[in-house]
């Protein structure tokens, strides 16, 4: 079979177009080299500068455990010089008719003589009224819950002989506790309304 | 142009602009057949014309919405494909019987006249874009590739068997048409 010249010239160009895409995928295979290359040291420059940090944090982190361990010795300290003037109580928010949440404040560190109104306000955030005429403060808000409608804030606090919550006696700073006594705020529509 | 060209013309443009909207995976189109077929049988001038025009509406229709800046470049090389349908005719003169050295050759002539029209559209691209040609026409590889190796394929089994086809129509000698047009 003997080819013609036409025939030879179009072969060529089929020969031509192969090196041509040949050479695409090198150049291809090129750029996506340099664009992975470029890549890799990014990553790596990225890398350590994650381990500075880290390292850093970590450093940091151990700093202030010691700190942490330091103050905590301090304060047990503190705690066993002045383990006579404090005591005990539990602490507990129930939210009833805002969310019906329950928040317990178990072991509550307070002053000895401490009032239920003194030590609700070392585990929240308190708005209260003194009302001069009764000699005795009334709770308008714990953490932000107001007194609205026929809401109102109610304390109890537990009675060990009958196991059940009685409706405290008077106002929260008339109330005197005593330690291991456990008390509950209670946003409740009051049961005398 | 004699209006029995004019009907031929609007009825190739619309096979292929028809075929260019059908759904199909991306740089594998018959549009090149076509207008190389048509180039062969009735003219280098003819199969200019029906690219520049297919390539023309398709700028408007297409599925991947219109052409813009790179139409002018999809048109000079689809109308190039046309073209040398035409100019390839010529140059197996008349008597010459279809054998496999003539489909390679087709094929070969495809790969290379689509790696052509490849060129011109990426420079079409790159050049309003601002991008260096050399990195178009690498990005645009797998692309290419593609559209290179299924125009080979195509030309070489469908070609000859289309020619043989529009001869049996029209009722005429295979390497007769290029006359009168």
């Amino acid at each position: 079979m003997e080819l013609s010249k036409r025939s030879l010239v179009i072969f060529c160009l089929g020969w031509l177009v192969s090196l041509v895409l040949l050479s695409y995928v090198a150049g291809y295979y090129y750029m996506e080299f340099q664009k992975e290359a470029h890549l890799g040291r990014e990553y790596e420059d990225m890398y350590n500068e994650l381990v500075q940090n880290y390292t850093s944090l970590l450093n940091d982190h151990l700093t202030l455990i010691q700190q942490y361990e330091s103050e905590k010795q301090n304060l047990t300290e503190l705690l066993g010089k002045y383990g006579s003037c404090i005591m005990r109580v539990n602490v507990c928010i129930d939210y009833k008719e805002w969310n019906a949440t329950v928040v317990w404040y178990n072991d509550t560190i307070v002053p000895l003589g401490c009032d239920v109104l003194q030590a609700t306000k070392i585990v929240t955030i308190m708005n209260y009224t003194f009302w001069p005429a009764y000699q005795a403060s009334f709770v308008d808000a714990i953490n932000g819950v107001w007194n609205r409608g026929a809401c109102f804030w109610m304390w109890y606090r537990w009675d060990n002989k009958t196991k059940t919550w009685k409706y405290g006696e008077a106002g929260a700073d008339r109330y005197k506790l005593t330690n291991g006594e456990i008390i509950r705020w209670r946003y409740e529509i009051p049961s005398y309304l | 142009m004699h209006c029995k060209h004019v009907a031929l013309l609007t009825v190739m443009a619309s096979l292929c602009i028809g075929i260019q909207l059908i759904p199909r995976p991306p740089n594998v189109e018959s549009t090149s057949l076509i207008c190389f077929l048509v180039g062969f049988l009735f003219g280098a001038s003819f199969g200019a014309f029906l690219g520049a025009l297919t390539m023309f509406i398709n700028g408007f229709l297409s599925l991947w919405g219109f052409a813009g800046t790179i139409m002018p470049f999809q048109i000079l090389g689809m109308a190039l494909m046309g073209f040398m349908g035409g100019v390839y005719r010529k140059s197996l003169g008349g008597s010459v019987s279809i054998s496999k050295i003539l489909n390679l050759e087709v094929s070969f002539l495809a790969a290379f006249f689509t790696l052509i029209y490849d060129i011109i559209t990426n420079i079409g691209w790159a050049v309003p874009s601002n991008t260096p040609v050399i990195a178009a026409l690498i990005a645009g590889t797998w692309f290419t590739i593609v559209h290179v190796v299924s125009n080979t394929v195509l030309f070489g089994a469908a070609f000859f068997g289309l020619v043989r086809i529009v001869a049996n129509l029209l009722g005429e000698d295979t390497w007769s048409y290029q006359k009168g047009v």
